[in-house]
C-alpha cells in the first residue's frame, strides 16, 4: 500500500471516528430533549407521585434531590477548603503535598456504590441510623470532598505570589493573611468547584440507593433521620419497569429534569469562573 | 454568650496570647485530619466487614458457583463478567477516542474547540442513571433485534452503554495529552517530508503515550466502578458465559452484583461479608488504576 492511500485511510478514519462522537453526543442529548420533553409538563413537576410513580409528578423528588445536594453542600465546604488551606500555607514539604494529593485521587477513584455499601454499614448497621436524608448527605458530602478541594486549592495556587508577600510585608499574621486575603480572592474559584461538584452529586444514585432514599409515600421529611425521595432513585424504579410504558415515559421526564439540574449547575460553575477569572491571573 | 467554663479554658489555652494565627491553623489542621479519617474509615470499615469471607475456611469463594441459599459463594463469574465488560467497552472506546482526539488536536479554530470541549463536559456531566435509561429504552432493544434475541439484556449491551459513558473523559484527557507535545516536534517531522499519518503514529503519539496511558486507566477505573447503567442493562446472571468470550450472554459484573443484593443481604451473615470482600476487590483495583494513572500523567507533564 502506498504511503498516499495509507494517509488516506488515517485521515478517513479519524474523520469517522470524530463524526461518530458527534453523532452518539446528538443522539443522547437529543433523545433525553425529545422523550422527557413529551413526559413533562407543569403538573408533572409539581404535582407528587402516584401509583409508584407511572402517574402523578415528581415534586417530592425534586424537593427531596435539592435538599440531598445543598445539606451535603453545607457540610463539605468547611472541610473542603480548610484541607486546601492547609495543602497551601502549612505543607512546606513536597512530599507531604503529594501525599495529600493521593490521598484525595484516592478518594476520588472509590467507586459510588463502594461509598453506598460504606454507608450502608457504617451509618446504617453499625451506629443505626436506619434510611435518613441526613446520611445520604454526609456519603454525599465525602463523595464531593476530593473535587471541591482540588479546585479550591488549585485557585489558592494562581493567586500571585505577591497579595501574601505584600500582606506579609504589612506585618498581617499568616492566619489574617488566610482571612483577608486567601480566602477572598479565591472565593470565586472555590464556588466554582462547588457548582461542580453539585453537578455530579445531584446525579448520584450508588451511594444514596440503599441509605438515604425510600420509593413510594415519601413526602419531605420531618427530621433528619427521616428518609426522602430522590430523582435518581426514582428514575430507577421507574426503569426497572419499563415495560410499562407510562412508567417509562415518566422516567424520561424526570430525566430530563434531573439533566436540567446538572446542565444549570454546570452553567453556574461557567458564569463564576468567567466573573472571577479576572482574579487570579498569575 | 460562653459559659464560664468554657471561658476559663480558653483563656487557660497558652496559644491565646499567640493571635489569631492558631485559630485558622487549627482550623485547618482538623479540615484535614477528617478527610483523611474519611479514606481510612472508609478503607478500614471494608476489610473488617469482609473479614468473615476472608478468613472463612469453605473454599467455594473462588468457584463458579453463587448459590447463598446453600452457602456457596463463588465470586469469579462476576470478576470475569466486570473484566469481560471492561474488555470490550475499552476495545470501543479506545479506537473512537484516540482518532477522534487525533482530528479534534488539528482543529485550528478555537472556537470551534471550545465548542467541542463544552459538547463533551455535557456528555460527562450525564448522570449514569440517565444512560441506564436509555440502555433500556433503547441499546438492549436494538441489540436484541440485531442478533435476533429474546433479550437485548446481555453483556454487549452492557459494554456499549459504558464505553459511551467513558468516551467524553477518555477524549478530552487524549486530546489535551496529544496537544501538549511541542509544535516543533510536528515541524520538524514535516520538514522531513513525513506524510501526515506518519507525523501522528510514529511522532505525536509517542510523544504523548504518557499522557494516553493515563486517560486510558482512568477510563478502565469508570468501567469497572460503573453501576447503575450496568446493572439496568447487563440481565445479571451469575453464571460465566458459555461458550467463554460470548457476549451475547447474560452476565454480572461486580458492580451489577452489589447494586442487586447488598439491601437484600442480611447485615454480618456470610452472604453480606462475601459481598463487603467484592466491593473491597473494587476499591482496591479502582484506587491503583488511578494512583498509576496519576503518576503517568506527572512523568507526562515533565516528559
Amino acid at each position: 500500500m502506498s504511503r498516499t492511500v495509507k494517509n488516506a485511510l488515517f485521515w478517513g478514519a479519524s474523520k469517522l471516528a470524530l463524526i461518530l462522537c458527534a453523532a452518539v453526543l446528538g443522539f443522547l442529548l437529543l433523545s433525553i430533549l425529545w422523550q422527557g420533553g413529551r413526559a413533562i409538563s407543569f403538573d408533572f413537576v409539581l404535582s407528587p407521585a402516584l401509583d409508584f410513580g407511572t402517574s402523578g409528578g415528581i415534586v417530592f423528588q425534586i424537593l427531596g434531590s435539592l435538599l440531598l445536594v445543598v445539606t451535603a453542600a453545607i457540610m463539605v465546604l468547611p472541610i473542603a477548603v480548610g484541607t486546601a488551606i492547609y495543602r497551601h500555607c502549612y505543607m512546606p514539604r513536597a512530599r507531604d503535598k503529594t501525599r495529600l494529593d493521593t490521598v484525595l485521587y484516592a478518594l476520588n477513584a472509590i467507586p459510588s456504590i463502594s461509598y453506598g455499601i460504606f454507608g450502608l454499614i457504617f451509618f446504617v448497621n453499625i451506629l443505626g441510623t436506619g434510611l435518613s436524608w441526613f446520611v445520604g448527605s454526609l456519603i454525599l458530602a465525602m463523595m464531593m470532598l476530593p473535587t471541591l478541594t482540588l479546585a479550591s486549592h488549585a485557585t489558592m495556587g494562581s493567586l500571585p505570589k505577591s497579595y501574601q508577600e505584600n500582606a506579609a510585608a504589612l506585618g498581617m499574621s499568616q492566619g489574617e493573611i488566610i482571612r483577608h486575603v486567601i480566602l477572598p480572592q479565591s472565593s470565586g474559584g472555590i464556588v466554582t468547584g462547588l457548582m461542580i461538584s453539585l453537578a455530579r452529586a445531584i446525579g448520584e444514585t450508588a451511594p444514596i440507593m440503599f441509605i438515604a432514599t425510600a420509593f413510594s409515600g415519601v413526602t419531605l421529611p420531618q427530621s433528619l433521620v427521616e428518609p426522602v425521595a430522590s430523582l435518581p432513585t426514582h428514575i430507577l424504579a421507574l426503569a426497572q419497569q419499563s415495560t410499562n410504558p407510562q412508567a417509562l415515559q415518566n422516567a424520561w421526564g424526570a430525566s430530563l429534569v434531573l439533566v436540567s439540574f446538572v446542565a444549570a449547575f454546570s452553567a453556574l460553575a461557567f458564569f463564576t469562573r468567567q466573573k472571577f477569572s479576572h482574579l487570579g491571573h498569575r | 454568650m460562653t459559659s464560664p467554663a468554657l471561658a476559663l479554658t480558653v483563656s487557660e489555652n497558652p496559644q491565646d496570647s499567640r493571635g489569631p494565627v492558631d485559630g485558622v491553623r487549627t482550623y485547618a489542621r482538623l479540615s484535614i485530619l477528617v478527610t483523611i479519617s474519611i479514606i481510612t474509615l472508609i478503607l478500614a470499615t471494608l476489610i473488617i466487614q469482609s473479614g468473615p469471607a476472608i478468613l472463612s475456611t469453605s473454599d467455594s469463594l473462588l468457584t463458579t458457583q453463587w448459590k447463598p441459599s446453600e452457602g456457596i459463594y463463588g465470586i469469579l463469574p462476576m470478576i470475569f463478567g466486570s473484566l469481560f465488560v471492561m474488555t470490550i467497552a475499552m476495545a470501543i472506546a479506545l479506537p473512537i477516542g484516540g482518532f477522534a482526539a487525533i482530528t479534534v488536536s488539528r482543529i485550528k479554530s478555537p472556537r470551534i474547540k471550545r465548542l467541542w470541549r463544552s459538547a463533551l463536559e455535557i456528555l460527562a456531566g450525564i448522570p449514569s442513571i440517565v444512560y441506564g435509561l436509555i440502555g433500556v429504552a433503547y441499546v438492549s432493544i436494538w441489540v436484541a433485534s440485531a442478533f435476533d434475541l429474546q433479550s437485548g439484556r446481555i453483556i454487549l449491551s452492557a459494554a456499549i452503554i459504558l464505553s459511551v459513558m467513558i468516551l467524553p473523559t477518555f477524549l478530552s484527557l487524549c486530546e489535551d495529552a496529544i496537544s501538549s507535545v511541542p509544535a516543533a516536534y510536528r515541524e520538524n517531522a514535516q520538514a522531513l517530508g513525513l506524510q501526515d499519518y506518519e507525523v501522528e503514529l510514529y511522532v505525536i503519539l509517542p510523544a504523548a503515550a504518557p499522557g494516553i496511558a493515563s486517560a486510558a486507566l482512568l477510563a478502565l477505573g469508570r468501567a469497572l466502578g460503573e453501576t447503575m447503567a450496568v446493572m439496568l442493562v447487563i440481565g445479571s446472571l451469575d453464571r460465566i458465559p458459555s461458550p467463554l468470550f460470548n457476549p451475547l450472554s447474560s452476565g454480572q459484573t461486580i458492580t451489577s452484583k452489589l447494586g442487586r443484593e447488598i439491601g437484600e443481604s442480611a447485615f454480618g451473615s456470610m452472604h453480606f461479608s462475601v459481598l463487603v470482600l467484592m466491593s473491597l476487590i473494587l476499591v482496591a483495583l479502582t484506587i491503583s488504576l488511578t494512583v498509576i494513572s496519576q503518576r503517568l500523567f506527572r512523568q507526562g507533564r515533565r516528559g
